[in-house]
């Protein structure tokens, strides 16, 4: 374990340099001043600049300014943002909470939809309930998210009236914004309607999150049945059914645990993709999370919180990944001795 | 010539023609290949077949429902935009944007990530290792992000969203290649090949690359859903396609204001996303399925 512990921690930091490396050349690639891409300081006076540009270390070679860049990522400083001129690190804070909030919540919704229904197609396998799950998964992983959206919004907001279509909560409830977790928020804050703004949260994040899960359940649906199918041909089964165990203990006994390990181990990759449905879903949804942000600096060509964004995102993914990595590797030990460290 | 000795020659189809044979066999996939083919054909073909221009206004017809509608217009099929353009025509046209772009898209990725790929599987040590380790980071960052990475540093347009793409699938290309010609290169016909004297070059272009093609046309089927909905949703997102442009993912967002007044306007661009991504899939479908049906056989 100590090992693979330490395999996690050497992939993770060249992907760290990697990540930063690329956001560091991104100020470069970018039209415009290297400096100002780095800063957002737009015409800023010459004496603003001149104490930039010793922060930063311009005089010096590529090297150490890249290395002062790093310092200032790890103090936690993104620049400012070229059009609203706040700082992009707190704007991050204020906004990755709703993301993960989001991410996390049709995650969830994903796999407790998707990985049972593919372990009831696996058990079916070849009957018409499987080809008609397999014909269902097909559709749905191949539904653009931004249409799933808009049809979302037209029948359950507009046409059955039943949910609201966009926004985290209501503004009639006034939450005090402690983490940027809107639940978390609700319950450790004292009001007197608590349970009422509860609901109504809750009301706000099902659409958009009914969405966003849609595609990563259909994938789990595949995966789920895939592992299942081959854990069924194993050899322990067919001992297990020898044995004369019933249907029930061979299922739920041994064959859902082992094909969970399986479907555990892609979970992760999954992710990433869900938080780039996420992305796009709020910005049709309306949620305030760091995805519609960054797609709105890109229209404004805000090249520093472009930037800040980026590697913000996907460090947040690299993590998650990790930690999946890390769950399966606790789950199924026959994983700790891993020949390579990414597998 | 007479021939006095009749026997039955037994036939060893070449790996593709063996595939072809599986893949036939299920009518499903057969349905999602013609799928395929008709939007290809469309394609290619939808300046000439399209009943009208696709980016002229004529306001007289404005919002006019499909046809089956009793307030729709025979001669505009699928009703028309808020600018009276007709929607046939556009989702025609977006047919050679959407879906043609995609698959050129697709085969430039495949031909250069092919080439980078079996380059790098013949070297060994640290080059290969980094490119390695590169490839799994960047495979980790999902295509659409890393595709907004790039349009956000080319800035916005249909032909740098379709750069950003190929850039985004080649690694995948790369990845997928590399893994198969080391396999190959491991079995004992290529030690054969390699007793006889043939060069490294030789046996991958006559030995190995005859039995990886099948592996690389089903990394393109994967590439050109993700590329059509990439590039769909990139239009969607305004970062593609400029708005007059009949891009399918364009379109929606153009319907999306009108959406409860023309639903129509967002139905179809959507359903022609959906078809079209789903003939792709198909398709991929039935080439795994192929290619398993024939490894177990």
């Amino acid at each position: 374990m100590l090992i693979f512990t330490l395999r996690r921690l050497n992939l993770f930091f060249f992907t760290m340099f990697l990540l930063t490396l690329l956001s560091f050349s991104l100020s470069f690639l970018f039209p415009g001043d290297q400096l100002v891409n780095l800063t957002g300081a737009l015409n800023a006076s010459d004496s603003v600049r001149d104490s930039l540009a010793a922060i930063y270390q311009q005089d010096s070679n590529i090297v150490v300014q890249y290395f002062a860049y790093l310092s200032q990522i790890f103090s936690g400083n993104l620049g400012t943002a070229m059009t609203t001129k706040s700082d992009i690190f707190n704007e991050i804070l204020r906004l990755l909470p709703a993301t993960i909030e989001l991410s996390l919540f049709a995650f969830f919704l994903a796999t407790i939809v998707g990985i049972p229904i593919g372990f009831i197609a696996a058990i079916n396998h070849k009957k018409p309930i499987d080809n008609a799950i397999l014909a269902v998964a097909m559709v749905g992983y191949s539904i653009p998210v931004f249409w799933l959206g808009l049809l979302a919004i037209l029948t359950f907001s507009i046409q059955l009236g039943w949910l609201p279509s966009g926004g985290q909560i209501s503004l009639l409830y006034e939450i005090e914004p402690r983490t940027g977790f809107m639940f978390y928020d609700i319950l450790v804050g004292s009001s007197d309607y608590k349970w009422d703004a509860l609901q109504n949260a809750f009301a706000h994040i099902i659409l958009p999150a009914a969405v966003i899960a849609i595609a990563p359940a259909t994938i789990f649906i595949r995966l789920a049945r895939t592992a299942m199918l081959t854990v069924l041909e194993t050899s322990y089964i067919k001992a297990t059914r020898a044995k004369g165990l019933s249907f029930n203990q061979i299922i739920f006994r041994h064959a859902v645990r082992n094909s969970l390990i399986k479907v555990i181990q892609h979970i992760g990759l999954q992710f990433a993709n869900l938080v780039t449905l996420a992305m796009i879903t709020e910005v049709i949804f309306n949620w305030p999370g760091i995805g519609r942000w960054l797609i709105e600096s890109i229209y404004q060509r805000d090249y520093t919180s472009i930037q800040g964004g980026l590697l913000v995102l996907s460090s947040f993914i690299f993590v998650v990944h990790i930690i999946t990595d890390y769950i399966y590797a606790l789950l199924n030990p026959l994983a700790r001795g891993a020949k390579y460290g990414s597998r | 010539m007479a021939r006095d000795k009749i026997y039955l020659e037994e036939e060893f189809p070449s790996p593709l023609v063996q595939l072809w044979i599986v893949f036939r066999s299920t009518p499903s996939i057969m349905i999602g290949l013609g799928a395929f083919t008709f939007l290809i054909m469309l394609a290619i073909f939808s300046p000439i077949l399209a009943p009208h221009s696709s980016v002229d206004s004529n306001i007289a017809m404005a919002l006019l429902p499909p046809a089956w509608d009793d307030a729709g217009n025979i001669s505009y099929l699928l009703g028309t935009d808020d600018l009276g353009r007709d929607m046939l025509s556009r989702l025609m046209h977006g047919a050679s944007l959407t879906f043609g772009l995609s698959f050129v898209v697709v085969l430039i990725a495949l031909v250069i990530g092919v080439f980078i790929g079996s380059l790098s599987a013949l070297t060994k040590g640290v080059k290969s290792s980094f490119l390695n380790h590169f490839l799994d980071v960047v495979l980790s960052i999902p295509s659409l992000l890393l595709a907004i990475i790039i349009v956000a540093i080319l800035g916005p347009g249909l032909s740098n969203t379709l750069w950003a793409i190929v850039m985004v699938l080649i690694p995948q290309f790369i990845h997928i290649t590399r893994g198969a010609v080391k396999e190959e290169f491991a079995k004992t016909y290529v030690l054969a090949a390699k007793l006889d004297g043939a060069s490294k070059l030789r046996i991958l272009l006559h030995s190995v690359m005859p039995n990886i093609i099948e592996k690389i046309v089903n990394q393109a089927t994967f590439a050109q859903s993700a590329a059509i909905l990439d590039i769909a949703a990139l239009g969607f997102l305004g970062l593609g396609a400029p708005i007059p442009l009949p891009e399918w993912g364009a379109m929606l967002a153009s319907g999306f204001d009108l959406f409860y007044i023309a639903p129509w306007t967002v139905y179809l661009p959507g359903l022609a996303i959906l078809f079209a991504v789903i003939a792709t899939n198909l398709v991929g479908e039935g080439l795994r399925h192929a290619i398993k049906q024939r490894k177990d056989s």
